[in-house]
């Protein structure tokens, strides 16, 4: 592995997805920040390019489709992951109109979204080399 | 006597009028409420399924499942008053019962609640309720009640008897301004602490805490009174900062209790609850009591070897006498350096010099004594004792998931006690390895098979079970390896550092059981018992679902130094709270006294009772004919003589035929069709006598005495409501009930087959075994089978038509079979023979009865519906 790690974004307002999904996702070789408010998650993506997004969609302040279209504006190559509780077919069409790489409905278990992560580190590598 | 005549009156008087639902509204109601029935039992699975960690869910996905479980049965309820003429209200009553505290776990207020105890003792303390009983009882109740470790006797006086001594002396508002006046600057720290701890010391415990200590204090002369303090997640150290008394008197326990308290606030705790942003929060502590152990020598146990963590070993203090001279790190200790695998191997052994120790003196309290000159050099610990400390290690640490500092003594008699056992902090943080590289260096025995039933990493031996036998050689530490997933595998569960099932689904009996003890689990994995090598080490990844040859030693030191265990974590915690309320089955027999509503404890209670009285609603057939005039009931003529009657309710039956007997030609319900192909399959139905010899007979005439009243009479009805697609049958026979509920339709996401089999002549352990039959031969065709006593439940949902006709063949053949097993379940070993005479006799060659995992649709379609 002498490619450098991706980076990952999470922001989830609920604290349990993110220190669930962190320790899975380093161990798969990335590296991780986590973020449970939107606001400071917008910060972080204006001082550091994040290769993968993964957010959550219902949040206090900000929501995550704002959030994403915000990030997308800044780095459009970010690669983001919907993850929501409110998975209904009229927020995934919405969530692809802007450009999401794929939606996962919440609950879903760890090997679910470490295959999502490993088709768009599969792509961000196909079309950097 | 005469409330009885009244009571008779008014009901006489406002009796329901029964004739007022047509028979097909309430059949419209059965369904409804079948439906809903499976509904909540895949939620409840789902549930299980949802705290074995391999899930990523929030708080969210919690409260949409309470309500949605509230809604589904509420309108179970509903349906069954509106069958059975409004005779069950009460079970409105018992669904508040038991949703109210739901709610409450969700708001998180129940540990205040009047359900909570004042005062509980150590055996006892409830499950996953850390901030009830403080971390240090949190952790000792588990060890107790999960390990069966031996820990002293104890008891708690719970958060809850702190905040009700603090309301009675009107202590909160006065804490509050002494620390805000701290806080401004207008008091000095020594100050207010004194102030606070006067307040405390100088408040009266309210009568009927203190009435509750006194009962469990004067169970033995002296007492260590201690604080077991609730930082949340376990992740805050409160340690050394309160108070901890010794050798306290039976009378004098209520004083300590108070002083326990009152150490929250001394100036060093308060500093440190200002430096962690704590002093804000309600301070509630939880104070523990246990019996002082006159230990001949004490010390403490590091399940990870901090001064090298990389080296897999583990480390044993030791000290001769009272452990206060470990604690307080006056003298240096007896030190021994174990491999942290069987057979703990001894790598170091370094003996202290000893000067003094500490014993109980003779009149009560500590005395230090010299050593002599010969003792000096002695170790403090025997071999085999350091050995059986060091298993010990390994079973908390396994359990915690979590390097575990151990402390331990060892009393006049020799025996060794747990004192407690909390997460060894590490003064530096470990390093963890970047394990991408290093685990890719292990050949992998077995990739991306089975389910996830509990989550985690686990290395050990294999040892594959297949019989009862091996279940007593299996040793501590292995790797459980299994075709099976019955619920006879429970006692090794516990020993195991892993178990690999070739079959089971995660929400099956025995993922309930691993997730009870935290065992990593994988179900459903193909040929594993052949890709296994037996004996030797491997290491299950859960996370991964990847089980490599040997033990990935990176791989389980990076489980072990990652912050919290998922376990802990809040959200699993009010998971498994929530469960322990909606799953458990308390109610089996419905001739049982406590087959009430008010007797109902969970929501699986409540479906269960809602169940039975449906049935025997629908069952009832006398009312049932006289309700529904225009019913078109006929005979079934077939070479399997049980009458069989069939209600047709459109489609189910040839509209050619007439009168009112019909044959097996004239069947035109799919599922009717099926199932009878297998009941009429050559060699099922046996008409012989079956052998029965004297026990069974002799259980057979009391039981058949004892069933002659009270229960109702269904013999000889059997009935088949049908229509094309749907097939409700009753089938009673011999002593047997057999209900099977399927809807086969074109769709598969509108198809199920619910079987339910209970009752049967002998004694309970013989229906037991046929229970357990029925389970494992039901689970090879991938039912959910769940079995409690000789009930069993099965179901599968979802199948194409064509899977659902093959498994209705065999649920055919499998009624003919087990007709009247029972009597020939003469023990345990029988178990396994029936089962494979039951596949082998019935099953064409080459045909195996559970192909590839997915392929039959089970799991494919379970995972294309991510939680609900």
């Amino acid at each position: 592995m002498a490619q450098s790690k991706l980076k990952i974004l999470i922001l989830d307002d609920e604290p349990i997805v993110c220190k669930r999904l962190k320790p899975s996702l380093e161990k798969q070789g990335f590296e991780v920040d986590t973020f449970t408010r939107s606001f400071e998650a917008l910060q972080a993506v204006q001082n550091t390019k994040y290769d993968i997004i993964i957010t959550d969609l219902k949040m206090e302040g900000m929501d995550g489709m704002r959030f994403l279209q915000e990030a997308k504006k800044i780095h459009p190559d970010s690669e983001v992951i919907v993850i929501t509780g409110f998975a209904t077919m009229e927020t995934a069409k919405e969530s692809f109109k802007k450009g999401v790489f794929d939606f996962i409905a919440k609950p879903f278990n760890l090997s679910e979204i470490q295959r999502v992560v490993m088709r768009v580190e599969a792509k961000i590598r196909g079309t950097q080399g | 006597m005469f409330t009885g005549f009244l009571q008779h009156l008014w009901q006489r008087l406002f009796k329901p009028k029964e004739e007022l639902v047509s028979f097909t509204e309430v059949f419209e109601h059965f369904q409804e409420l079948l439906q809903d029935q499976q509904k909540v039992m895949e939620i409840i699975a789902d549930l299980g399924e949802k705290s074995g960690g391999d899930y990523i869910f929030d708080r969210k996905y919690l409260t949409d499942t309470v309500n949605e479980l509230h809604a589904r049965m509420l309108h179970l309820v509903k349906d069954l008053n509106l069958i059975s003429f409004n005779r069950y209200p009460d079970l409105y009553s018992a669904l508040d019962r038991i949703f109210l505290p739901l709610e409450g776990e969700m708001r998180g207020r129940l540990s205040l609640s009047e359900e909570m105890p004042l005062v509980v003792s150590l055996e006892k303390t409830p499950r996953d309720h850390p901030e009830l009983v403080g971390g240090k009882a949190a952790a000792l109740g588990e060890i107790i009640q999960r390990l069966h470790l031996p820990v002293p006797p104890g008891f708690v006086i719970t958060t809850r008897a702190h905040r009700r001594f603090l309301e009675h002396n009107h202590l909160e508002e006065r804490i509050h301004a002494l620390l805000s006046a701290w806080l401004s600057g207008q008091a000095d720290r020594a100050q207010t602490s004194r102030q606070i701890q006067y307040s405390i010391l100088a408040g009266v415990i309210p009568q009927e805490v203190a009435r509750e200590i006194r009962r469990e204090a004067q169970a033995r002369p002296f007492w260590a009174v201690r604080s077991s303090a609730f930082g949340e997640d376990g992740e805050l150290s409160f340690a050394g900062l309160h108070e901890s008394i010794l050798q306290v008197p039976a009378a004098g326990v209520l004083e300590a209790v108070k002083r326990v308290w009152a150490s929250l606030y001394s100036p060093e705790a308060l500093t440190y609850r200002r430096q962690v942003g704590l002093l804000g929060e309600e301070a509630a502590m939880a104070v523990l009591c246990q019996e002082v152990i006159a230990s001949r020598a004490s010390g403490v146990v590091h399940s990870l070897n901090l001064e090298a963590p990389e080296s897999d070993a583990l480390v044993v203090y030791a000290y001769p006498g009272l452990g206060r001279m470990v604690m307080e790190g006056r003298a240096s200790l007896d030190r021994f350096v174990v491999e942290r695998r069987q057979p703990f191997h001894l790598k170091v052994k370094d003996i202290a010099l000893k000067e003094s120790y500490r014993r109980v003196a003779p009149g009560g309290g500590e005395e230090e004594v010299l050593v002599s000159p010969e003792e000096r050099e002695r170790p403090a610990l025997a071999d085999e004792d350091i050995q059986t400390l060091a298993g010990w290690s390994r079973i908390l640490e396994r359990y915690f998931k979590r390097p575990q500092e151990t402390e331990w003594a060892l009393d006049e008699k020799g025996r060794i006690w747990i004192l407690q056992s909390r997460r060894l902090t590490s003064p530096q943080s470990l390093e963890a390895p970047d394990i991408c590289d290093s685990c890719s260096t292990y050949p992998v025995l077995i990739k991306d098979q089975g389910a996830v039933a509990h989550a985690g990493v686990g290395a050990g031996p294999v040892f594959v079970v297949s019989s009862d036998q091996d279940l007593e050689r299996f040793p501590e530490g292995a790797v459980l390896v299994t075709r099976y997933t019955a619920p006879w595998l429970a006692p090794v569960v516990p020993k195991a550092v892993a178990i690999v099932a070739e079959r089971g689904s995660p929400a099956g009996h025995l993922a309930t059981i691993s997730r009870e003890f935290r065992v990593p689990t994988l179900v459903g994995v193909e040929n594993a018992v052949a890709l296994l090598p037996a004996g030797e080490d491997i290491t299950v990844d859960t996370h991964n679902r990847l089980i490599y040859q040997g033990r990935v030693a990176e791989l389980l030191r990076y489980e072990l130094i990652q912050s919290t265990a998922f376990e802990d974590a809040l959200e699993f915690r009010l998971l498994r709270r929530l469960l322990k309320r909606i799953a458990p089955l308390n109610l089996t027999e419905p001739q049982d006294q406590n087959f009430t509503p008010e007797g109902c404890r969970s929501v699986h209670d409540v479906i269960r009772f809602v169940h039975e009285k449906a049935v025997q609603e629908l069952m009832d057939l006398p009312r049932f004919l006289k309700r529904f005039k225009e019913a078109r009931v006929c005979t079934l003529v077939s070479e399997v003589p049980i009458g069989l009657k069939i209600w047709d309710l459109g489609g189910g039956v040839d509209p050619e035929a007439r009168g009112t007997q019909i044959t097996v030609a004239q069947i035109r319900s799919l599922p009717l069709q099926a199932l009878w192909e297998g009941v009429t399959l050559p060699g099922v139905w046996s008409t012989e006598p079956v052998a029965v010899d004297f026990k069974g007979m002799m259980s057979s005439l009391t039981r058949t005495l004892g069933n002659g009243f009270g229960a109702p009479d269904y013999r000889g009805i059997n009935l088949a409501v049908v229509t094309e697609t749907y097939l409700n049958l009753h089938l009673k026979l011999g002593y047997h009930y057999n209900l099977i509920d399927v809807r086969m339709e074109a769709d598969p996401n509108r198809n199920h087959i619910y079987f339910r089999f209970v009752g049967g002549v002998t004694d309970l352990t013989r229906r037991s075994r046929r229970a357990r039959l029925l389970a494992d031969i039901l689970s090879k065709y991938h039912f959910k089978v769940d079995i409690k006593g000789d009930l069993v439940l099965a179901r599968i949902l979802h199948l194409p038509q064509e899977e659902m006709r093959r498994r209705l063949i065999a649920l055919g053949q499998l009624v003919g079979f087990t007709r009247q097993l029972d009597m020939q379940l003469k023990s345990d070993e029988d178990v396994g023979h029936f089962l494979e005479a039951f596949v082998q006799r019935l099953e064409p060659a080459g045909d195996s009865p559970s192909p590839q995992g997915g392929k039959d649709g089970t799991e494919q379609v379970k995972n294309s519906h991510p939680g609900r």
